[in-house]
């Protein structure tokens, strides 16, 4: 009987352990579908390019369906699963509920964001990222470089990333001078591609004072972009233009001050790590300035002496010196500008 | 709070209401002659996306706003065309071929924008104003109302060259007649058919240039589904209208200047939810549905296709 359960055991084991290796050695490609083109210098590129970078490192095929809208977009996640995908990433948080409902359909596991409720070990792993301590250097940087001592918040949305952004920008205004306005405005209702919207918003935003511009809104950001590089300020000034996830560069030299970008790899590397460990879905992953997974970029339209200072701020963010918390909620961040603005006045 | 409110915020705001309006000035005043002759063009966002992304493209690589204009008003009228080839001469539902016509315009025109323009988003030069002379001297309202490029005021002008074109024009006459009666109408030997189709290329034409407006002035610039839904608030007031140009125009600069409202009313920080206050142009809408909407008629023979001889 000891002989026989001893061998059971060791079975056991060996099958354990096979199981294992054949889960790890099935991570043989991930797909990303994000629902704008790849090529919008910001959430969908960066996106693309970060799983594009994790597969290579990682030594595994990538697949990008990209432009798939925000409509229903089960048969695309369908094909990709038919194909072979040993992960889903998708990149949007109107896919949330879909993807989901696609990993308990095909068993093939899915990332997606903004649900950091939704975990289910083994299938449904959430990545809900946050570039606040990177907003909270902008915002110093902002206060420090205001020559209106006015500077203006433009969202064309509140998703929870952006809020707290929004808000981390807010903290970072306030911590480097409290007597700098902050003027926040919304766009309009999910007004991603309001390109006409956020333009003139922003041309609002600089009548009433700002001279710098932290703008938040994917397709509409290009008309932040052109208000700012039209528009100037009541006294003749020049405005500048704060950015957000990527880098606008090379389409933007003139009034970019900086953008607050975000660099995914380690994400989704991370997400195929916990893939071969059997650990994918038990844990939520961040990015921030610690691992440079977010950053502000360097422009010319930044003194020297300004940069030093920021990046002395970063070293005590990093060191936990300076502590920034992330505020997710759209009511939180709207009292904290509401409160911003009183304290201003 | 009150020091937020300089002249220059003020003048911005009621600026970008006049700036928000027009696309939806024209757009409604092209659907409003369509639904007068029978043909509810559901496809008037879909012209409007035609028309933005064809006038901006020209206006870029022309130089020219106004060849901008002129390509956008035909990029509206070539989808018009097929639009009163399906529905007009054809007969097929105008609803779901309108519906077709904005869903395929606006794939159409994001890929075509990827491959152009991806990688280098280019954008378009402020657009040049016209001071209307002593009225743009005005304080406050002189900037915000009377320095507009010259589509805007030759747009508000069409208002009153509709009002004419329907009540003083036997072409009017044979519009009302085309969507209230349009046996009657065939009877007296002017070609339904004909008129119909007159209407939705003009809406067309219409629709496209707002499209134009809204990217090469409001935007300057042309993303995908740049839209947004103005064409389908240019239907609302369209049908809100009664049939009279001027309440398009009214209803037009209400939803404008709320949009601006919005916007001041949250540089102001006033404490009500950003989501209630941003219903508020929609609100305006429903009060103007209400208000209004009741007394509102519609052509007898809206939507039907005509055929000669049925009945």
């Amino acid at each position: 009987m000891s002989k026989f359960f001893g061998k059971s055991m060791i079975a056991t084991l060996f099958v354990a352990l096979m199981s294992g290796a054949t889960f790890a050695a099935e991570v043989k490609s991930i797909a990303i579908l994000t629902p704008e083109e790849g090529t919008d210098f910001g959430w969908n590129q960066q996106g693309v390019d970060a799983a594009k970078a994790a597969a290579e490192a990682a030594g595994i095929e990538v697949v990008v369906a990209s432009g798939l809208g925000y409509g229903d977009v089960r048969p695309a996640m369908r094909e990709v699963a038919a194909d072979g995908a040993s992960l889903i990433i998708a990149h949007a948080s109107g896919y949330a509920t879909a993807a989901p409902e696609i990993a308990a359909e095909t068993n093939i596991p899915v990332a997606i964001v903004d649900s950091p409720n939704a975990l289910k070990k083994g299938l449904v792993a959430d990545y809900t990222l946050s570039g606040h301590q990177g907003a909270y250097l902008a915002g110093r940087m902002a206060a420090k470089m205001s020559k209106a001592k006015h500077v203006g918040i433009v969202v064309s949305g509140e998703p929870p990333s952006w809020n707290s952004q929004s808000a981390g920008f807010a903290e970072g205004v306030k911590a480097e001078n409290k007597d700098v306005k902050i003027t926040y405005a919304v766009i309009g209702p999910a007004a991603y591609s309001d390109a006409a919207g956020g333009r003139r918003v922003t041309e609002s935003v600089i009548a009433s004072g700002a001279d710098i511009i932290f703008g938040q809104g994917n397709g509409s950001s290009f008309g932040m972009l052109q208000a700012v590089e039209t528009a100037k300020t009541p006294d003749g000034g020049k405005v500048l233009f704060i950015d957000v996830i990527g880098d606008k560069t090379s389409v933007a030299k003139e009034h970019l001050l900086t953008s607050v970008v975000w660099d995914i790899t380690p994400v989704y590397t991370a997400m195929i790590n916990d893939l071969k460990d059997d650990t994918f879905g038990t844990k939520r992953y961040a990015i921030g300035l610690a691992d440079n997974s977010v950053k502000l970029i360097k422009t010319a339209q930044i003194p020297d002496d300004v940069w030093n200072d920021i990046q002395k701020v970063r070293e005590q963010i990093v060191s936990g010196e300076i502590k920034v918390e992330p505020v997710f909620e759209a009511t939180a961040v709207r009292g904290l500008m509401t409160d911003v603005s009183a304290a201003a006045q | 709070m009150t020091g937020l409110f300089s002249d220059t915020f003020l003048a911005a705001l009621l600026f970008g209401a006049v700036t928000a309006a027009i696309p939806l000035l024209l757009a409604g005043l092209g659907e409003q002659m369509s639904e007068k002759a029978g043909v509810l063009n559901i496809g008037i966002e879909g012209m409007m996306i035609a028309g933005a992304y064809v006038g901006f493209v020209c206006a870029f690589y022309s130089g020219s706003l106004w060849v901008g204009f002129l390509a956008g008003a035909a990029g509206g009228m070539v989808v018009a065309a097929l639009m009163s080839l399906l529905c007009v001469r054809l007969g097929l539902n105008q609803i779901v071929i309108g519906i077709a016509l904005t869903l395929g315009l606006e794939g159409l025109t994001a890929l075509l924008y990827h491959f152009q323009f991806s990688r280098s988003y280019p954008r378009l030069p402020a657009a040049e104003t016209l001071a209307v002379p002593l009225l743009s001297d005005i304080p406050l309202f002189g900037p915000a109302l009377f320095r507009h490029h010259l589509i805007v005021y030759l747009a508000v002008a069409m208002v009153g060259v509709m009002a004419w074109l329907y009540r003083r024009t036997q072409f009017g006459l044979n519009l009302q007649a085309a969507g209230d009666k349009p046996a009657a109408l065939d009877v007296a030997g002017i070609d339904v058919i004909r008129t119909r189709t007159v209407a939705v290329l003009f809406s067309g034409g219409m629709a496209g240039l707002g499209g134009a407006y809204l990217s090469n002035v409001g935007a300057g610039l042309f993303i995908p589904f740049i839209t947004n839904g103005a064409g389908f608030l240019g239907i609302v007031l369209a049908m809100l209208a009664r049939g009279r140009p001027i309440w398009v125009l009214i209803g037009a600069m209400i939803f404008g200047g709320c949009l601006s409202m919005t916007t001041a009313a949250q540089v102001a920080g006033v404490n009500v939810p950003i989501d209630v206050i941003q219903m508020l142009p929609f609100l305006a809408v429903m009060a103007m549905l209400v208000l209004f909407g009741r007394r509102a008629s519609l052509p007898a023979a809206l939507g039907i296709p005509y055929e000669r001889g049925a009945r």
